[in-house]
Formats: C-alpha cells, sequence, structure tokens
C-alpha cells in the first residue's frame, strides 16, 4: 500500500514537473512570474481534447498538437501582456497584474468555449494495460507518462546547457543588457523561453487530461498553486531543484491523500510552502541566473 | 428622483463594501508588499463575523470588532515569514495563504458550514453605516498617508535600499502594512457578510483577489480616492452596459491588462497629476 502509493505519486510528480519546469524557467531567464501559467495549460489541454474528440486525430498526434498550442499560446501572451511592459519599464507588481489579468480572460475563453462543462476522452483511447512489478500495480500509462517526460525534461536540459541557442538563453538569464552588447537579440530569447514553458504546459495538460480523463476551464488553478509551492521548494529558475520538489511534492501530495484527505493535502502543501519561506526562502537549488563562469 | 436613486441602493452597498476590501489591498500596496492577501482576510473576517453573530447571537458591533481583531491577529502572524521577503517571493506566499483559508473553510464544517457556506445572516447593516464607516476607513488611511508613516510606505514602495539607508526599519513597516490591511480586510468581510445574507468559501478565492487588485490598479495606487474610484467603475460599468455583464470576468481581465500598461497610475492619480503639471505650466508661463 505505502510503497504503490509512492509509486503513484511518483508519476503525478512527474507530470507536475512539466508544469513546474516551464514557470520556473521563464522565470529563471527573465525574472516574469506568470500566472497565466495555468491558463496556458489549460488550453493545451483543450486543444488536445478537440483534437481527439472533434477531429478524431490520433493521441499522439494530439499530444504535439497540444504542446504546439500550449507554446503559441504562451508567445502571444508574452506579446500581448507582458512586452507592452517592458517597453514601458513596468516593475514586478506590473507583470504580476498583467499576468493575473491575462489568466482572467483565457480561462473566461476556455469556460465559454466548453460551456463550463467538466469533458471527457473517448474511454478506449488508452489501453488498460496493468503489470505485476514485485508487488507493485504498474500500469502502461504511467510508463508512458515516466518516460514521456523524462525525454522532455532531458531535451529542454540538451536545448538550454549544451546548445548555442541554450547559451543565449543563459546569457539573457545572467544580463539581458550585456547579453544585447555581445549581439544576442533578447526578444528571440523571449520567444524561445515563451514557447518552451508553453510547450512544456501544454504537454502536462494533455497527459494529466488523459491521465484522470477529465479536461476542464479551472483544471489549470490548482496546477499553478501547486506549482508555486514546488518551485519555491525548488529554488526559483532552478532546473533541477524543480524537477526534485515536483517528485518529492508528488508522493507527499498522494501519501497525504491516501492517509487523509484532499483538503488536509492542500493545507499541508501551503503549510510546507511558508515553512521553507520562513527558513530558506531561496529554496535548495540555485537558479539560472545564479550561474557563474566556471574556471 | 429619489425613489430613482433608492432603486440602486443595493448598488451604492455593493459599491462601499467591495472599496472597503480594495482599500485592504491599497494599504498592502502603498506600504510596497506586494500581497494578494486581501481575500484572505476578507475570508477570516466575513466567517468570524458570521458564526459570532448567526451562532453565538452576539451584539453586531461585537462581532465586527471581533472580526477586525481575528484578522489583523492573522495578519501580524503572516507577517512574521513575510515581511522579511521581497516582491516575487510575497505575491506567492500570499497566493498560498488565500488558498489555505479558503481550504479550512472547506474542511472545519461543523463551524463554517461547508461548501454550502453559512446563510440566512441577518442584513444588519444599514448604507448609512456603510458610509459613515468607509468614511471613517478612508479618513484613517488620509492621515496615516500623511505622517512620517505614509512618508516611510511611499520610500520602502519606491526603493527599499534607500530606505533602509535612511534608517526606515523595512520588516516593521511591512508588518504594519500587513496588520493595516488584514484589519480593514477583516471589516470589509464583516461587512460583505452583513450586507449579503450568505457567504460560501468559493466567493474568498482569485476573483476576489482579482476585484480589489483590479479596483486599486484601476482606481491608483497613491491616493485614497483610487479604490473608490475603480471599485465603482468596475461594478457600474457591467450594469450601465448589459451586454458586458454576461462577460464581466473578460472584462476585468481585459481592464487589468490595458489599466497596468497604458495607465500604470491610474484613473484619479493620472487626474492628479495632470491637474499639478497644468498649475505648473501655468506657472512657469507667467514667470519666465
Amino acid at each position: 500500500m505505502l510503497a504503490q502509493q509512492i509509486l503513484n505519486g511518483l508519476v503525478s510528480g512527474m507530470v507536475y514537473a512539466l508544469f513546474a519546469l516551464g514557470l520556473t524557467f521563464v522565470y529563471g531567464v527573465h525574472r516574469v512570474l506568470n500566472l497565466a501559467h495555468g491558463a496556458v495549460f489549460t488550453w493545451g489541454a483543450f486543444a488536445g481534447l478537440y483534437c481527439v474528440t472533434l477531429l478524431a486525430l490520433p493521441l499522439w498526434l494530439a499530444f504535439i498538437v497540444g504542446m504546439l498550442i500550449g507554446g503559441l499560446t504562451s508567445v502571444c501572451l508574452d506579446f500581448l501582456a507582458f512586452r507592452p511592459l517592458r517597453r514601458r519599464h513596468g516593475d514586478e507588481l506590473a507583470t504580476i497584474v498583467s499576468s493575473i489579468g491575462a489568466n482572467l480572460i483565457m480561462i473566461n475563453i476556455a469556460q465559454q468555449l466548453s460551456g463550463a462543462q467538466i469533458m471527457n476522452f473517448p474511454l478506449d483511447i488508452v489501453p488498460f494495460d496493468n503489470y505485476r512489478v514485485a508487488g507493485l500495480l504498474v500500469s502502461l500509462q504511467s510508463v508512458v507518462i515516466v518516460v514521456m517526460v523524462l525525454l522532455l525534461v532531458g531535451g529542454l536540459a540538451f536545448y538550454v546547457f549544451r546548445t548555442a541557442f541554450g547559451a543565449q538563453v543563459r546569457a539573457v538569464a545572467i544580463n539581458e543588457r550585456m547579453a544585447q552588447l555581445v549581439g544576442i537579440t533578447p526578444a528571440r530569447v523571449y520567444f524561445q523561453t515563451f514557447f518552451l514553458s508553453g510547450a512544456l504546459a501544454g504537454a502536462a495538460g494533455v497527459i494529466l487530461g488523459v491521465s484522470y480523463n477529465s479536461v476542464s476551464y479551472f483544471m489549470g488553478e490548482p496546477m499553478l498553486l501547486r506549482a508555486f509551492a514546488i518551485i519555491v521548494l525548488g529554488g526559483l529558475g532552478s532546473f533541477l531543484g524543480a524537477l526534485i520538489a515536483s517528485i518529492l511534492f508528488g508522493v507527499a501530495e498522494s501519501l497525504a491523500i491516501a492517509y487523509a484527505s484532499t483538503q488536509v493535502s492542500d493545507m499541508l502543501t501551503f503549510a510546507m510552502l511558508f515553512v521553507i519561506l520562513l527558513i530558506r526562502p531561496w529554496g535548495f537549488f540555485r537558479g539560472l541566473h545564479h550561474e557563474h563562469r566556471r574556471a | 428622483m429619489w425613489s430613482y436613486l433608492l432603486s440602486y441602493q443595493s448598488l451604492l452597498d455593493t459599491v462601499l463594501v467591495f472599496s472597503c476590501i480594495a482599500l485592504s489591498q491599497f494599504i498592502a500596496l502603498r506600504a510596497g508588499l506586494f500581497a494578494l492577501s486581501t481575500a484572505g482576510f476578507v475570508a477570516i473576517g466575513a466567517y468570524v463575523a458570521a458564526i459570532l453573530l448567526t451562532r453565538a447571537q452576539l451584539h453586531p458591533l461585537v462581532c465586527v470588532v471581533a472580526a477586525i481583531v481575528g484578522a489583523t491577529a492573522v495578519g501580524a502572524l503572516l507577517s512574521l515569514p513575510l515581511a522579511r521577503l521581497r516582491g516575487h517571493f510575497q505575491a506567492i506566499a500570499t497566493l498560498a495563504f488565500v488558498e489555505i483559508v479558503r481550504n479550512m473553510a472547506l474542511y472545519f464544517d461543523a463551524f463554517t458550514g461547508g461548501a454550502r457556506g453559512i446563510n440566512a445572516i441577518p442584513k444588519v447593516v444599514s448604507s448609512l453605516h456603510l458610509v459613515a464607516i468607509l468614511a471613517l476607513v478612508a479618513g484613517l488611511l488620509t492621515i496615516i498617508g500623511r505622517t512620517s508613516i505614509g512618508r516611510a510606505f511611499d520610500a520602502i514602495r519606491q526603493d527599499d535600499t534607500v530606505a533602509r539607508s535612511l534608517g526606515i526599519s523595512v520588516a516593521r513597516y511591512h508588518t504594519l502594512g500587513f496588520c493595516l490591511s488584514a484589519a480593514i480586510g477583516g471589516l470589509g468581510g464583516t461587512l460583505l457578510a452583513f450586507n449579503t445574507y450568505s457567504i460560501t468559501p468559493e466567493e474568498f478565492g482569485f476573483p476576489l483577489i482579482v476585484s480589489a487588485i483590479g479596483a486599486v490598479v484601476l482606481g491608483g495606487r497613491n491616493s485614497v480616492a483610487g479604490p473608490f474610484a475603480g471599485t465603482a467603475v468596475l461594478i457600474l460599468l457591467p450594469e450601465i452596459a448589459r451586454p458586458l455583464a454576461d462577460n464581466r470576468i473578460l472584462l476585468y481581465g481585459a481592464i487589468l491588462v490595458l489599466a497596468i500598461t497604458y495607465l500604470p497610475n491610474g484613473l484619479v492619480d493620472s487626474l492628479h497629476l495632470r491637474r499639478r503639471n497644468k498649475a505648473a505650466g501655468r506657472l512657469s508661463e507667467t514667470t519666465p
């Protein structure tokens, strides 16, 4: 029972990681706390669902479309809500307020699109194959989720830390002005970071929509709140931190739900957030903008 | 004429109640806090007042005082971890705080009625009470704004490093800001509970955060009249243009994005600035 809950938590933690990584990525590079990230996630899930139910596309294609829509939504969000503020040198509060407004608009559109209904994927969309491994119930679905998440996270890490584009992103994270001086166009970096973060959120949306078999306009808000706890635990702007914190968080949550209740689990989550802020507000890992040149 | 105006009395009441909530957000921002905790304080105030009034049958005035004291105590407690933090951390933590309060209201249903909330709260405040209370709060905030506290708040908001070098204890003023915001939020919650007959946990989530911060951003963050103007516009606009009422949330979102980008000083403060600039222009014309 205990081991089974830990395993379940591990799988949901992996999905949280996809969501939280996008949030922490944009924060780490641009110091933008994007409160509309949950809405991007919702739109990705919607896109995936409509691909399956309206266009009758196969799931893998719906997954890719969900990622694309998530990425494009996120780029549009940057263009409409954050870029005008950057040009006017808005402060931190202005960015947060603007993203709250954008979140509201996107959620409302999703609500009207779905008629405020909870929507489902067709039941036979994923095979219900289960395996017994060392006494634990492992579903094919969770294996696929873990593999996909590892691929995506690995891809993102490779991109950021091992390619020339990634070097540009990291340069902007450390100092946007200096990056400009050496010939990097920040606008292009903004495009990339917002697209990648949105694509990850869209992927998380489709995966979560399929695994809970429910897609609704309010699915983003609880995710956003969890992701806040996760990225603070992992250190704002840190990749590895967000990944480890997500998994810890998923396991803790699944244990709390199994042995107590959902509300207790939520309260524990946020109580934990406060404790971390009290003792170690910078989290347990260093963010992208703390990177120093190694000799 | 009077009967026509009286038919809008409940609308006036709503504007006043939400102005009180907006003032709670206003003083937090004025103090340089990134706090979105107003909705949590409002929920605490509303629940304390409603429980004491319906279960313990206490005098409404006692309920109001208890709600304010309760919310302020929570605000002081909250400021312990948060007064030391800056910017985004405060925003995240206060969002979490609102969520904790909402979940507690759902969980302890023996006291709070769970998801159904508390119903059949007698309406014990009249429009006259509301006007008097809001005048009092606005007066108090104006006075605070003109004392050394207000100047310290302004210094911290603009640059807390400079404020610290001037000998201002940032953590202490942040604590004060949280307590003031909590007290006014608790009062606003009481007024909400005593004015609307019923409260449910769902009312105190994201939409309330948005309407509070929206009113302040739209109205203006510097003068006390700002939150009133912002609240009035946000509530009256959907009433005047009926088609907008169905898309109230969409409208709030659009106003928030547009106001913070293109009218960052808000309605009232922009007017102030324009008047001052005009006066300055006249002055420079007469004395070349």
